[in-house]
């Protein structure tokens, strides 16, 4: 199972997750006008995300619950960014010029509450996977999605641990450059490496 | 006659003296010596007040301005112009009594006095006594401590004692080129800081030889003496210059310099001093009743007497003035004259054409601004919201001659075209304020960063949970407000222009908007990720 993605109190990632420095700089939790400032402010806002959910190995985020999280929400300096904010954060995080490291869930129409973060992408974990898997000689091997995420095996990779879909989603990157085949059902499938 | 060099204040308008009212201003004037023009002295303004004739050149105004002291005027002549010929008006020179000095000479009637044979007393030579020109029926005034009248030749004698001495005072000091020392002629390095006087002495011979020096443009002309001085009004406002030059050689103004004031009566005691108390109507009333006591006092005082009446000259002619104007005009021309005693001088009524009004109007409002008497813009910071210049500037004057917005707005604009030391901004949120030109955003960022600089040092007023050594503390546009002196809209705005500039950022609190250095941006250079 993944660990849990929200972390509840502050005591338990400041232990061991350092926040970048501008996590205590008040303003830093106001959006600046100045759109000079402002594209600095999202850059740091998005390292700043990144780096906290690969710590915490993050996948997705629901705003409204993330919005109370050490995340967002500074309980040392009593400042938190606004939903708006955050969103435009997020938002800004999901377009081109943010790298494409966010995706809403339910796509660009959607609510909105719930993103991937991709503090790496799916072709990056489809390199990662798919490099393990020659590095270790498995060619031609099958795996069940499950052997993959949270197997014994993959216990020192990065992708340890890593969401099921996310996963799913990743393969089909290496399904389609021939890579790899997909069979099976819904909760049973396999993957084959050529 | 002379030309002599003229005083321009800040706006670049002729500085006047105390008790010098301004008559009259006039555009597109040009200088005739004689029948023949003077170059570069055909494009200027020509000022006209009470004691003088100015004229300040458009181009080069700190260069080619000369002022004609309407004393030395014997008399004006009017030229109506014809065809391309323009209004022309002519001061011509009371003719030369001493030779070539005697003209630009006139003995300061303050320190110039006779005794009297009969009680010794010290009685001041009248400022319109010229010995020149003195007969047996000259009138001079009797000796003021007895009565009686002296000779003429005894007041003549006592002119002529002081005049020399006092001119050669004056003249045989040596003027160090290099830090205005005046020196006794004898030394021939400065006294003060050793700059050779032998170049300062040798052109103190050549000018020792010929009358007090006219614009230096003028020498080049072997303009030394000057007979007649011609305006030529290329742009109409002739007749208007002709017509106040008139009454003011009539008025005579300059010789109110030297008359002592009338001794205020003292106030009947027992009498409690309760006008402070008074409010309202009944204050006004109180202050009416006060003002025509005492202008009875005056009259009765004056006429009484007629010497009182010579040394009290001052008021009376004054008072005279304001009573044939109320007889003459009504109301407004009384309201006028107390809007130029309160020095601000420019009033529709002074200038001639709209354009003209706005211009010199323009120019006041520098001098008001920048006057270091006043103070108006120091007090303030050195910026002013447009908005409060407007009601500061109409409220001194006292309710008079009030500015309209749009003139006003006009007026304002022309600055930068006029070249005045204070300048229209307008920031981005549309709040107009005016401030000195030599201000820029830069100096007033660096000043901010300095003051936010010095808070990294202290701590902030209530516990910070911040790194206040690191990121210093936010400020409110109050707090920067009551640091420079500003107003609480200039302080907001210079903030954000700062802000702008990405010198400053924000931070939405719950105690409102606060500013801090900019450490989002500087992140690269500087604190970068830990």
């Amino acid at each position: 199972m993944p660990p849990d993605p929200y972390p509840s109190g502050t005591d338990a990632p400041s232990t061991d997750f350092r926040f970048i420095a501008h996590y205590n700089f008040p303003p830093f939790f106001t959006l600046q006008p100045n759109p000079l400032t402002r594209s600095s402010q999202l850059e740091t806002w998005s390292t700043h995300i990144l780096s906290y959910c690969r710590h915490h190995r993050i996948f997705t985020l629901t705003l409204i619950d993330a919005l109370s999280t050490p995340l967002f929400h500074n309980t040392i300096l009593k400042k938190k960014l606004s939903l708006n904010d955050a969103r435009t954060v997020l938002n800004w995080m999901a377009s081109k010029e943010g790298g494409e490291r966010i995706e809403w869930i339910g796509g660009k129409g959607g609510k909105e509450s719930k993103c991937w973060v991709f503090w790496r992408r799916p072709e990056e974990w489809a390199d990662a996977v798919g490099s393990w898997v020659e590095a270790t000689g498995q060619k031609g091997v099958v795996f069940t999605l499950y052997e993959l995420g949270q197997g014994e095996a993959t216990r020192s990779q990065e992708f340890y641990g890593i969401d099921r879909e996310l996963l799913h989603r990743s393969l089909q990157i290496l399904v389609k450059k021939g890579k790899a085949q997909i069979f099976g059902q819904e909760d049973q499938l396999g993957i084959k490496f050529f | 006659m002379l030309l002599r060099r003229l005083d321009l204040t800040t706006a670049l308008r002729p500085s006047l003296l105390p008790d010098e009212t301004l008559l009259f201003v006039q555009n597109a004037v040009g200088l005739y010596e004689g029948k023949f023009k003077i170059p570069q002295y055909q494009n200027g303004h020509a000022y006209l007040t009470s004691h003088r004739a100015c004229y300040v050149d458009n181009a080069e105004p700190r260069k080619h301005s000369v002022a004609i002291d309407l004393k030395e005027v014997n008399r004006p002549e009017f030229y109506a112009g014809f065809l391309k010929s323009s209004p022309k008006v002519t001061l011509y020179a009371k003719p030369a009594r001493f030779g070539a000095r005697s003209d630009s000479f006139h003995p300061p009637s303050s320190n110039a006095t006779w005794v009297c044979p009969i009680c010794s007393f010290s009685n001041p030579v009248p400022s319109n006594f010229d010995p020149a020109t003195a007969s047996s029926h000259t009138q001079i005034p009797p000796c003021l401590a007895c009565g009686i009248k002296p000779p003429v030749h005894h007041v003549v004698k006592a002119a002529l004692r002081q005049a020399p001495a006092a001119e050669s005072q004056s003249t045989d000091r040596v003027k160090c080129p290099r830090c205005t020392f005046a020196n006794h002629p004898t030394m021939l390095s400065c006294e003060m800081c050793e700059a050779s006087l032998v170049t300062a002495v040798d052109r103190r011979l050549i000018e020792a030889g010929r009358a007090e020096s006219p614009g230096p443009e003028l020498k080049e002309l072997s303009l030394n003496e000057v007979e007649s001085v011609k305006f030529s009004f290329r742009d109409g406002g002739g007749g208007v210059f002709y017509e106040r030059l008139k009454s003011a050689l009539v008025q005579r103004k300059w010789l109110l310099q030297s008359a002592p004031p009338v001794p205020k009566p003292t106030p009947p005691p027992g009498v409690p001093d309760d006008s402070n108390r008074m409010v309202g109507i009944a204050r006004l009333e109180r202050h009416g009743q006060e003002v025509r006591q005492n202008n009875q006092l005056i009259i009765g005082n004056a006429f009484e007497d007629l010497e009182a009446l010579m040394t009290s000259a001052k008021e009376v002619i004054a008072l005279a003035e304001s009573f044939s104007s109320r007889a003459r005009g009504g109301e407004t021309d009384a309201l006028l004259q107390s809007a130029s005693a309160l020095g601000l001088t420019t009033t529709k009524d002074v200038l001639n054409s709209d354009s003209l009004y706005i211009s010199e109007l323009s120019r006041t409002l520098a001098e008001f601004l920048t006057d270091d008497a006043k103070g108006v813009l120091r007090r303030e910071g050195g910026i002013m919201p447009l908005v409060d210049l407007w009601a500061v500037f109409n409220s001194a004057r006292n309710g008079i001659e009030l500015v309209s917005p749009s003139d006003f707005q006009r007026a304002v604009e022309m600055w930068d075209k006029l070249k005045l030391p204070v300048r229209l901004r307008r920031f981005r949120s549309g709040l107009a304020v005016v401030q000195g030109r030599d201000r820029t955003d830069d100096k007033t960022i660096a000043s901010l960063l300095s003051w936010l600089q010095t808070l990294h040092r202290e701590a902030p007023p209530e516990e910070a949970s911040w790194d206040w050594r690191l990121y210093g503390r936010g400020v409110t546009a109050q707090e920067v407000a009551r640091k420079f002196g500003w107003s609480v809209g200039v302080a907001s705005e210079e903030l954000e222009m700062a802000e702008e500039r990405g010198v400053l950022c924000r931070e939405h609190g719950l105690d409102g908007l606060r500013f801090w250095e900019n450490w989002l941006v500087e992140s690269k250079q500087g604190l970068g990720l830990t």
